[in-house]
């Protein structure tokens, strides 16, 4: 008797935590009642400041649709759900000298496909201390490199090539599914959002563009929120 | 579109363009900083982007966008091969030493204090066009310093002295004969060197600005060597001593890298010979493709671009469209200066929609011609750097 009453609160206790882990992890809503954000990213032109580089990310000048932009969501509300893996393979090519796509943004445990279309030798190399590698692709080559851990919007591996300075690209790394990547419409749609509170960020590494505003969602209902941006938003040093 | 006067507040192209060549004249002649503009540019031409080239980022020159004679900071492209050393200013010395009477260390204030002279440039790293990826490493400045050669003078250089060597705070372990039995490693510092000769006849500078501001670390603050006419690497950076000597300074950036190897034909032979970079080769490159509306299902084009060499002179630059003929490019007036690059525009008139190649050749007032990458001065070249053959641009005029 004296051993069960020793060990029936430990039992309790553990059981408690597996429930409460187990409820941590559960979804708290069912997928249909996830919300959905979406909006446009525009950048405003400011003729006493301009950004030299406008002309590859903003195709009309005058409507100003940002594209390779990246948005996602922060907040305590995402620990809400799991999220499956991704098992998809994202590529990025070495074409022309360039990284292409600059920017990319993956779930957490994604690989990459480098590969190397140009007829010069090229390598990828990271400099970040989570994730550092650097591997040359020779012409017609390719090589993966997994990205195990997320470092969300404010932290994008930053990847180079040893032999051309030149050449830069940024992929960005998140632990759950809700960001994009911007098109030349500068539209982005992030769908099945839990509900709750959320800081809806931007970033867009080539201009150093920053931007984010604290929103709430309710199941089910769809938010609009565009992103204008201008040299007021660009990050500074 | 928007320029920055003189002293960086902004001005609109239309007041630019009001300002003249006669200011634009007087301005270089006061050895102010001189804005540009390429004349006849009109408020309704666009950019055409070209084909297959990457795009630009920060430090390095942006074409499409070239407006300015003298290259904004943030296009300014810096190599190091040593790392890029940081030199308190108050901690930095030059030391002057090896065959010389009176050897002497001055600090960077001792340099100030002696005369100062400005020297505008054009500096390209001597591997800029070897490929798509590396096209944008050249700048143009106003430097401003002390001259080397009555520094040299004052010092009292000996009869025996035939070379100078250059070195830089900049150092690291250097491996010879790696991997064989003869290998040995030594710590070195960066180093060029030149002879006496070209040392004291070159306009060389002990530069401490760039543009009247304080030289930035990368650009090798707070003293670097500026060699007018001369390829980047020899502009040696984080300058710290100069040494006279009576033997030929064989260090890796004179005698292994910068090395160009270069065949030429001897009869049936190709003879090969292994060169220090050092002189600025004739070039051009077209800067960027204008167009209009259509006309008539044809497309008003107009090309913008850049020629410079080591300070010889520049007598002409033409341009051609596909296989057609070379036509004459306007070579611009104002700015102008010796080591400069010369900027020019060509009108190529109305062309046919689709796709196109422009490219520019710039020819010398000796007559030589820039080469093209098929000519014999270029295909016999075995090593990147000096890369100035003739850079085809390829565009895609849309109806």
């Amino acid at each position: 008797m004296k051993r069960h009453r020793r060990g029936f609160p430990a039992a309790v206790i553990t059981l408690a935590i597996l429930l409460s882990v187990v409820a941590w992890r559960a979804p708290a809503w069912a997928a249909d009642e996830g919300a959905k954000i979406t909006g446009t990213v525009r950048y405003h032109v400011d003729p006493d400041r301009v950004w030299r580089y406008r002309r590859y990310y903003v195709a009309d000048h005058k409507t100003g649709e940002i594209a390779e932009a990246v948005v996602a969501l922060r907040g305590q509300s995402l620990r809400k759900g799991t999220y499956p893996a991704v098992e998809e393979v994202a590529v990025i090519d070495q074409r022309d000298h360039q990284f292409v796509p600059e920017t990319s943004a993956i779930r957490a445990g994604q690989t990459v496909r480098f590969s190397n279309s140009d007829a010069a030798n090229h390598n990828v190399y990271s400099r970040d201390p989570l994730h550092p590698f650097n591997n040359t692709i020779p012409s017609g080559g390719e090589l993966t490199e997994t990205f195990p851990r997320g470092g969300g919007i404010s932290r994008p591996v930053e990847l180079g090539c040893v032999f051309h300075n030149n050449m830069r690209a940024w992929v960005f790394v998140f632990e759950h599914p809700f960001f994009q990547v911007t098109a030349s419409d500068g539209r982005y749609n992030l769908t099945g959002v839990p509900p709750g509170e959320y800081r809806l960020e931007m970033a867009h590494p080539a201009g150093r563009l920053r931007w984010s505003k604290e929103i709430t969602v309710h199941a089910g209902e769809t938010v609009t929120v565009d992103i204008d941006v201008s040299p007021d938003d660009v990050q500074k040093d | 579109m928007l320029r920055h006067d003189i002293h960086g507040a902004p001005a609109s192209r239309r007041q630019v363009l009001k300002a003249g060549a006669a200011t634009m004249s007087a301005l270089v002649a006061q050895m102010s900083l001189p804005n540009f503009v390429f004349p006849g540019q009109g408020d309704d031409e666009r950019l055409v982007p070209f084909e297959g080239m990457p795009r630009t980022g920060p430090n390095s020159l942006d074409w499409e966008t070239l407006t300015e004679w003298i290259t904004p900071q943030d296009q300014v492209f810096s190599v190091q091969h040593y790392g890029s050393p940081e030199v308190a200013p108050t901690e930095y010395r030059l030391e002057i030493t090896g065959l010389v009477d009176r050897p002497r260390v001055l600090t960077l204030d001792a340099i100030k204090e002696l005369p100062r002279r400005e020297q505008l440039m054009t500096l390209e790293c001597s591997g800029n066009g070897v490929s798509k990826g590396f096209m944008n490493a050249i700048y143009n400045s106003k430097w401003t310093g002390t001259p080397l050669a009555p520094l040299l003078d004052a010092c009292g250089v000996r009869s025996e002295a035939t070379e100078v060597v250059f070195f830089g705070v900049d150092r690291n372990e250097e491996t010879l004969r790696k991997d064989t039995p003869r290998e040995v490693t030594v710590d070195v510092p960066f180093g060029r060197s030149m002879s006496l000769d070209d040392a004291m006849r070159l306009n060389t500078l002990l530069a401490y600005e760039r543009n009247d501001a304080p030289l930035e670390p990368r650009n090798g603050a707070p003293l670097r060597l500026i060699v007018p006419g001369w390829y980047g690497i020899a502009n040696v950076k984080w300058l710290t001593r100069i040494e006279l000597r009576d033997n030929r300074y064989m260090g890796r950036f004179m005698g292994r890298d910068y090395v160009t190897v270069r065949g030429r034909k001897q009869g049936d032979e190709v003879v090969f010979i292994e060169t220090s970079v050092t002189r600025m080769n004739l070039k051009s490159v077209i800067a960027r493709v204008m167009r209009r509306d259509t006309v008539d299902g044809q497309v008003p084009v107009k090309v913008y671009g850049a020629a410079w060499d080591d300070g010889t002179g520049i007598d002409r630059v033409e341009v051609r469209v596909d296989d057609g003929p070379w036509r004459p490019a306007v070579l611009d007036a104002e700015p102008r200066a010796k080591y400069c690059w010369r900027f020019f525009s060509a009108d190529l008139g109305l062309l046919e929609p689709g796709p196109c190649t422009l490219v520019s050749r710039a020819i010398d007032v000796h007559g030589r011609v820039q080469p093209t990458a098929a000519d014999d001065e270029i295909a016999l070249k075995r090593t990147y750097w000096e890369s100035y053959a003739q850079w085809p641009r390829v565009v895609q005029l849309d109806a």
